[in-house]
């Protein structure tokens, strides 16, 4: 019974473990530069789009193993959009935000209207904002600047998506990020037990006491681990906060709301879902609409970073997002995928690419290694899969 | 079965013969617009018509036609695509290339560019098929690795052929069209197709008159009359199997489109004769149109994309369906990339970026279903050349290169709701 479970435990977090190792890998490759506090730093504003991007794949994948192929572009398009209000134009930094999540909502209703009401399969629907949004941000860039690139953006708009709390000069010691490590720590601890409490009162089965030890020992030390890293390179990163905000957010409607529910029901089996009454035809919309919105959450983190808007922005988005939920094993066909899971394939990803160019790895192995890793995510979850049937 | 029967049948049926015409019909009406309002553009009247032009269009899409008929048969079983084909021209043409550089004859480096092609399409056949990876994820993989390693080989740097032969078969310069055999044979000729003659020189324009082609135009001829008796055999076929088509329809049709051949072959012949690629583009459409209509496998790959769960009932096997049809785009992208760089005259690591759109865009276009299960050859060269004449046509009359990208993303998304939209209606 115990091996049983310990074959059990090492599938169910077999990416997380595989995540650890490649972790290792990199560590001994690059001589302990991947442990370097602006390493950490790196893998959170370099990857922040993956997060965000991967929240709002997560939830179209969910309904069926649809895909939105337009994020990338979309990107381009909010980018030049943004640098065309904020530097051309010179509205304000808070003006400017509003604008640019209402076009993205704009784009998510008629994108969603036209995927779950006139049932055009997403894959195409999308595929016609990926080739047209490019053009189209391009277009307005080349009409705006003479360099095709706008630049740079307000320092406002840059402390609110890339900015620090509470910032101190690297290599000194940020305090305010430690305790905010501890904190975080601690309330994971908590909530993990809390959590097993309320699953026994309620009579299911729930973790040992030492396992859930183990499993909150493990996060909070994590935490306590990165938060320690980025308090050397100057303090907490609100690209940090924004990711961890997002993931919150998602992680608990996907787990604890019934529109949540509605999403994994839609994706298992849509002709039952309907006709159990869940509007199916609403669900595939507000999943369209929420990557809209979340595109432009990312397109703000993108260009803060970035410091300018430019043609080749978003190139590669769309298929970063998917890797990572596929990764993450959130199922190719639909109703199966965490949060957790999502978050864990974007840091695989997010640790791999960062590797790779701290060891100057030729950006053409390093497409192909993308590949790989993709194809035996996908091939590894759906044999995992087939042995459970 | 009587006539009375077939009218009990159903009008549902009717409907749907109705909505498939049309359709049909609605493509080649939109093809004619489209061609016509480019060449009413105010200030650049008649240039889309030129046979320069003409002649353009089709070396320019030859890639298009020969993905877009594999790209065909993908979707055809479901709904699927393959997102690699792009990039596995590219890296064909590079491993081709590099071959002919390093001294390898044409023809072996030709041989090496379809195998590889044909074992990429294989392997990803096989996890596809196999492992039921959706296509668009293993496709996916292969669009990034294949254009890794296209660099690796080609190292970031452009390769050129030298290769006289292979550019005579498979380019688009000065050699690469049938030679006018038909005036070499006929010396005579050569005094009727100058300046003096009049009704010629107005017929056929000042600049072109001397060099007519015209063993062109007799192909065209040729060809257009095969065309007649193929429709002729095929009415024929229909009366005897008492199969409802509505003759004159179709007498209409096979007059259009035989007129349409004879005049573009004269087009063709008033440029610089018959280009080689079309000969491929010819034998890879002909093939295919034969495979998907009159053989086993192309009812199988109908069936897969109709319903796959009873198609597997019946005893067919499905896996090998899906393998054939990703094998099968395999090699013909290993074909686009030996026409690839047998126009551009060598490889660049940048080829072939957009390919797949392209062929997507022409399937769906013609007719194909999102879903799988219906989807024709002929559609599919209707939407290549309406995409061909609006790029084109785009160039000509100027538009920014971005919101070409914007009309072909539009074009796809009207012409994939029309499909969607009559689809429900059917319903």
């Amino acid at each position: 019974m115990k091996n049983e479970s310990l074959r059990e435990t090492l599938k169910k977090n077999a990416m997380l473990i595989v995540l650890v190792l490649v972790y290792l890998f990199f560590l001994a490759v690059t001589g302990g530069g991947i442990f370097s506090p602006s390493s950490f730093s790196e893998l959170i504003n370099q990857n922040a789009y993956v997060y965000i991007l991967g929240a709002g794949m997560l939830m179209c994948m969910l309904t069926g193993g649809n895909i939105d192929l337009s994020c990338g572009a979309f990107v381009c398009l909010l980018g030049a959009l943004g640098g065309v209000f904020m530097i051309v134009q010179g509205l304000g930094t808070g003006v400017s935000i509003l604008l640019l999540l209402l076009v993205g909502v704009i784009y998510g209703v008629l994108l969603g209207f036209l995927i779950a009401y006139v049932h055009i399969p997403p894959w195409i629907a999308t595929l016609a904002g990926f080739l047209a949004f490019r053009g189209l941000g391009t277009s307005i860039l080349t009409a705006n600047s003479a360099t095709g690139s706008l630049a740079p953006f307000p320092v406002s708009f840059r402390n609110i998506f890339y900015g620090r709390i509470f910032p101190t000069d690297k290599g000194v010691f940020n305090l305010p990020c430690f305790i905010f490590g501890l904190v975080a720590a601690a309330i994971v601890v908590f909530a993990v037990f809390m959590n097993r409490r309320n699953r026994l009162k309620k009579g299911y089965e729930a973790d040992t006491v030492g396992k859930a030890a183990l499993k909150s020992g493990i996060g909070g030390a994590a935490i306590i681990l990165v938060m320690t890293r980025l308090a050397l390179d100057g303090g907490i990163p609100t690209t940090l906060l924004w990711v961890a905000g997002i993931i919150l957010v998602y992680s608990f409607i996907t787990s604890k709301t019934t529109i949540g529910r509605h999403f994994y029901v839609v994706g298992g089996n849509m002709e039952a879902a309907r006709l159990s009454g869940v509007n199916t035809r609403r669900i595939m919309f507000l999943a369209y609409l929420n990557m809209a919105v979340l595109t432009a959450i990312a397109t703000f983190t993108v260009i803060a970073r970035s410091q300018s808007a430019y043609a080749d922005v978003g190139k590669n988005f769309e298929m970063d997002a998917i890797s990572a939920c596929v990764v993450g094993g959130v199922s190719a066909s639909g109703g199966a995928g965490t949060v957790l899971g999502m978050v864990i394939g974007a840091t695989l990803i997010g640790v791999i690419n960062l590797g790779m160019s701290l060891i100057s790895l030729d950006a053409n192995y390093q497409r192909v290694v993308k590949g790989f890793v993709l194809l035996a995510a996908v091939v590894f979850d759906i044999l995992s899969k087939k042995k459970q049937s | 079965m009587t006539v009375s029967e077939n009218v009990v049948k159903a009008p549902k049926e009717r409907n749907y013969k109705v909505g498939e015409f049309f359709q049909k019909y609605t493509m080649i009406i939109a093809l004619v617009v489209v061609t016509a309002a480019f060449a009413m553009w105010p200030g650049k009247e008649g240039m889309i018509l030129l046979p320069s032009n003409l002649a353009g269009l089709i070396s320019e899409n030859a890639y298009v036609f020969v993905l877009a008929t594999g790209m065909l048969l993908c979707i055809l079983t479901g709904g699927n695509i393959d997102l690699s084909v792009g990039s596995v021209v590219c890296f064909s043409a590079a491993i081709g290339c590099t071959m002919m550089v390093a001294g390898t004859p044409w023809w072996l480096a030709v041989l090496v560019m379809l195998l590889i092609g044909l074992a990429i399409g294989a392997f990803q056949g096989f996890w596809i098929a196999k492992f039921k990876v959706p296509a668009f994820i293993a496709t996916l993989a292969g669009m990034y690795a294949f254009r890794g390693f296209t660099n690796v080989v080609l190292n970031g740097l452009r390769v050129d052929i030298k290769d006289d032969t292979y550019l005579m078969l498979f380019g688009n310069g000065k050699t690469s069209f049938i030679p006018d055999f038909i005036r070499d044979l006929f010396p005579g000729l050569n005094n009727v197709f100058t300046k003096e003659n009049a009704f010629l020189t107005k017929l056929i324009g000042e600049n072109y008159v001397t060099k007519f082609n015209v063993t062109c135009l007799c192909i065209g001829i040729v060809a257009a009359i095969i065309f007649i008796i193929m429709m002729i055999r095929r009415i024929r076929v229909q009366k005897k199997l008492e199969i409802i088509e509505s003759v004159p329809k179709q007498v209409i049709s096979m007059i259009v489109i035989t007129l349409l051949i004879v005049w573009f072959s004269f087009k063709l012949a008033c440029y610089r004769g018959f280009p080689m690629v079309l000969i491929w583009i010819a034998l890879v459409l002909g093939i295919y149109a034969y495979v998907t209509t009159k053989t086993a496998m192309g009812r199988h790959l109908y069936a897969v994309g109709g319903n796959e769960k009873a198609t597997a009932l019946s005893g067919v096997k499905t896996r090998n369906v899906f393998w054939f049809a990703y094998a099968n785009i395999g090699l013909l992208a290993g074909l686009a990339g030996i026409l690839t760089a047998g126009r551009a005259r060598g490889i660049d690591p940048v080829y072939g970026e957009g390919y797949e759109m392209d062929a997507i865009a022409s399937c769906f276009i013609g007719g194909a279903s999102a879903y799988g299960g219906s989807g024709k050859v002929s559609g599919m060269i209707i939407g290549a050349l309406l995409m061909g004449i609006i790029n084109k046509g785009m160039i000509i009359i100027g538009v920014d290169a971005n919101y070409q990208k914007v009309v072909k993303g539009i074009v796809l998304l009207v012409a994939v709701m029309f499909d969607v939209l009559s689809k429900r209606q059917k319903r």
